[in-house]
């Protein structure tokens, strides 16, 4: 800057403490731009992706024909299977309970209480030609290990569980949770302390077509809530809508997979 | 007031701020002509910043979906995306400001010459990591960018380096390779500007002409009295100009994309990516490059074939600027006692200009050997022949301008200056509204409200900067 020879000479002398509280403003100044911009961090928190409210999705094989409830086989023999509902990326096991004889039984209504917190909710029971038909989350309430880990374990098939060997449970390798599918998906014994939330089904006699209509019971693992089953979010766990991609169209595919709790006989 | 003092002691002292390596400098070089590179640089720190934080959410899979949605739904990403395309702007004008300060000064001249080369990479990398970086929208204008990028390299006899720029064919190859090289030019980048800023350190910032006699070597003595230490000065004044380029980087465009502005902003200038290439406005759009590649694209009309077309416009110009510390080895100077330098710096930024508005104006009509002739010689005669006059009439008063010039200088330099308390009322003035302006800003929602949280960013950094120029020139000039 030109003619700071001459002010260098005659400085119009601004006191000591009147310099340290022009550079106190202008830090203070320089801290609050910075501090207002830090906001800005919250650009690292992505979008939320999900949907809206609980799809209602038509159960179809791989090969898009919708599933027969008559024709599911019982007890999961000879391979498992599992949907994706109400999100891409929540995995829930189809099941057609059965007796040691694998002829399929009624799934009545129960209270399932959460261990965690003492809240209970009403299971709506199996659905299908033998009020049969229940579908669980596949991703275990523990620490989220998902099928295969997590598997059923039908009758005659045992798991190594904290309370001896059990069947007709699924049970977590992982860490040792176990739950009961007869019983709306209940803790039978930890780790865990919230119980396999549940897809609520629709049997269309008619047709003999399976429809998911919702999930009731704890959030799924992972997924918004999922840690905090208050009353309300375990009758309309609307944590399940988001963090994962929409499953695009009005079904939604189950796959067959071997269980590898028959392998262990 | 003592516990100020103490945290700034306790700063300098945390972090050896006095013992930092940087060359000091005389009052007179803080001005704004000897900053031209550290806008330049402070550009750069944005583009790193920004791009860094882009790489979170952009995907070659999706490259134009995912770009608009870093717009319309992720907090604060609107003013991202704009002041990373602004960043860009400003930084390609800063790189031709201070390429150009160089060259009519003869800062290339010894010992700088390497330091000068290191320059003319820059800028080409610059510019072509401008290319890559606007393809990677995948907009209308994009995908143009890179049909034309394959036509030239075929026409230089280059098509064997298409699959390394542009891949395989296939369009997730095309977006991942533009990121993988946008990503690897901006390493090029940083380390070349890191080595360029070590020789400018080593051989010592360039003096003020009339300090060094109108004379190459141009050195100032590490031991001349004028010289202050780099901290706190230097620090300070180099903080003010970040903010000052950062506030511009965020405000310019922010104004642009404002839902009263953004209809009326001309494709060249907007904040945001074109239509995708498959919408049906994208008729509608010129395929325009962006406005620094204008040049390019007229000379890409010119009756002369493409290769010559090209060569004339790309590689020419960069081997010309290359050999520049080679053409002129003599030890003056003075603009005019380097007619032919300067002739040419004149008629290159002429041509830049007039090809770029011609191009704006006539996107990719074919230009006739007579009106090419019509614009060019022109600028061309009158430049060279000005030059040649004016040299003429300078070889007889140079002996006077350059020992007497000086002083009349420095006499009408010293006709106005800002008193220190009147610097110093602006500076609380302006600090203050700092504080106020980034206030509002916490109000507004990041997502819906992006442009107007960049309006009171940009105008927030912008105050800030002018505080502490202020405070800068009430404590230190």
């Amino acid at each position: 800057m030109p003619g700071q020879q001459g002010e260098g000479s005659r400085d119009d002398g601004l006191s000591i403490s009147r310099r340290n509280f022009l550079r106190a403003l202008v830090l203070v100044s320089g801290a609050a731009v910075v501090l207002g911009m830090l906001r800005g961090l919250e650009y690292l928190v992505p979008p939320e992706v999900g949907v809206s409210s609980f799809p209602r999705l038509l159960l179809v094989a791989e090969d898009g024909t919708p599933i027969k409830a008559s024709k599911l086989p019982v007890n999961a023999q000879p391979t498992i299977a599992l949907f994706p509902y109400p999100l891409n990326n929540e995995p829930n096991f189809l099941l057609n309970l059965g007796d040691e004889n694998n002829q399929p039984i009624e799934i009545p209504p129960t209270t399932v209480m959460i261990p965690q917190n003492g809240v209970t909710y009403e299971f709506p029971g199996g659905v299908g030609p033998s009020k049969s038909i229940v579908a669980f989350s596949a991703i275990c309430q523990h620490l989220g290990c998902e099928f295969p880990e997590l598997t059923f374990y039908p009758p005659g098939y045992k798991a190594i569980t904290a309370l001896g060997p059990k069947d007709r449970v699924l049970h977590c390798s992982c860490h040792g949770s176990t739950f009961d599918p007869y019983r709306g998906g209940a803790v039978v014994t930890g780790p865990t302390v919230r119980p396999l939330p549940a897809v609520v089904l629709e049997w269309d006699s008619s047709t003999d077509e399976l429809y998911a209509v919702r999930m009731i019971g704890p959030v799924i693992y992972g997924h918004p809530g999922y840690n905090t089953p208050t009353p309300t979010l375990t009758n309309n766990p609307t944590g399940d809508l988001q963090g994962g991609t929409p499953i695009s169209g009005s079904s939604t595919t189950v796959t067959t997979y071997t269980n590898p709790a028959l392998s262990q006989g | 007031m003592g516990e100020k003092r103490d945290f700034t002691d306790w700063f300098t002292d945390l972090l050896h701020l006095k013992d930092v390596p940087f060359m000091g400098v005389p009052d007179y070089m803080f001005s704004i002509e000897h900053w031209l590179g550290g806008i330049a640089a402070s550009a750069l720190a944005w583009q790193a910043i920004t791009g860094l934080l882009l790489l979170l959410y952009y995907q070659p899979s999706d490259a134009y979906n995912s770009t608009m949605a870093i717009i319309r739904t992720v907090p604060f990403g609107s003013i991202i995306l704009s002041s990373h395309l602004y960043g860009a702007y400003i930084m390609i004008l800063a790189v031709y400001m201070h390429g150009l300060h160089i060259m009519f000064n003869g800062g290339y001249k010894k010992p700088r010459g390497f330091q000068w080369i290191l320059g003319v990479l820059l800028f080409v990398l610059t510019l072509g990591i401008s290319f890559v970086g606007y393809s990677l929208t995948g907009d209308v204008l994009a995908t143009d960018a890179v049909d034309v990028g394959r036509g030239i390299l075929t026409s230089l006899g280059l098509q064997s380096l298409i699959p390394v720029f542009f891949g395989n064919g296939t369009e997730l190859d095309l977006f991942t390779r533009l990121l993988g090289w946008h990503i690897i030019i901006a390493a090029a980048i940083i380390l070349f500007f890191v080595i360029h800023f070590y020789l400018a350190e080593e051989n010592g910032l360039m003096p003020r002409l009339k300090d060094a006699n109108y004379r190459a070597p141009a050195i100032i003595s590490r031991s001349d009295p004028r010289i202050k230490p780099w901290w706190p000065r230097n620090f300070i004044y180099m903080v003010a100009m970040a903010f000052m380029v950062w506030g511009l980087i965020i405000l310019i465009p922010s104004i642009l994309a404002l839902p009263s502005v953004y209809p009326y902003v001309p494709i060249l200038f907007s904040p945001y990516p074109g239509p995708s290439p498959t919408s049906p406005q994208a008729a509608a759009v010129p395929a325009y490059p962006p406005w620094f590649f204008l040049f390019l694209y007229k000379m890409a009309d010119m009756p002369l074939g493409l290769r010559y077309d090209m060569v004339l416009s790309m590689i020419v110009p960069i081997i010309i600027l290359l050999i520049i510390p080679a053409i002129d080895r003599s030890e003056n100077l003075h603009p005019m006692d380097r007619p032919l330098i300067t002739a040419l710096a004149l008629i290159g930024l002429t041509w830049l200009i007039e090809l770029s508005v011609w191009s704006a104006i006539q996107p990719g009509v074919p230009v006739m050997l007579l009106w090419a002739a019509l614009v060019m010689l022109p600028p061309l005669v009158i430049i060279a022949a000005g030059i040649y006059v004016l040299n003429r009439y300078w070889l007889r008063i140079r002996g006077v301008v350059l020992n007497g010039g000086g002083a009349m200088q420095q006499r009408q330099g010293r006709s106005w200056f800002l008193s220190k308390s009147a610097a110093s009322m602006l500076s609380y003035i302006t600090g203050i509204l700092a504080i106020i302006v980034i206030a509002l800003s916490v109000m507004l929602n990041p997502i819906t409200e992006g442009p107007y949280i960049g309006v009171l960013w940009g105008s927030a950094l912008l105050l800030l900067s002018a505080s502490i120029f202020n405070y800068f020139y009430v404590l230190y000039m």
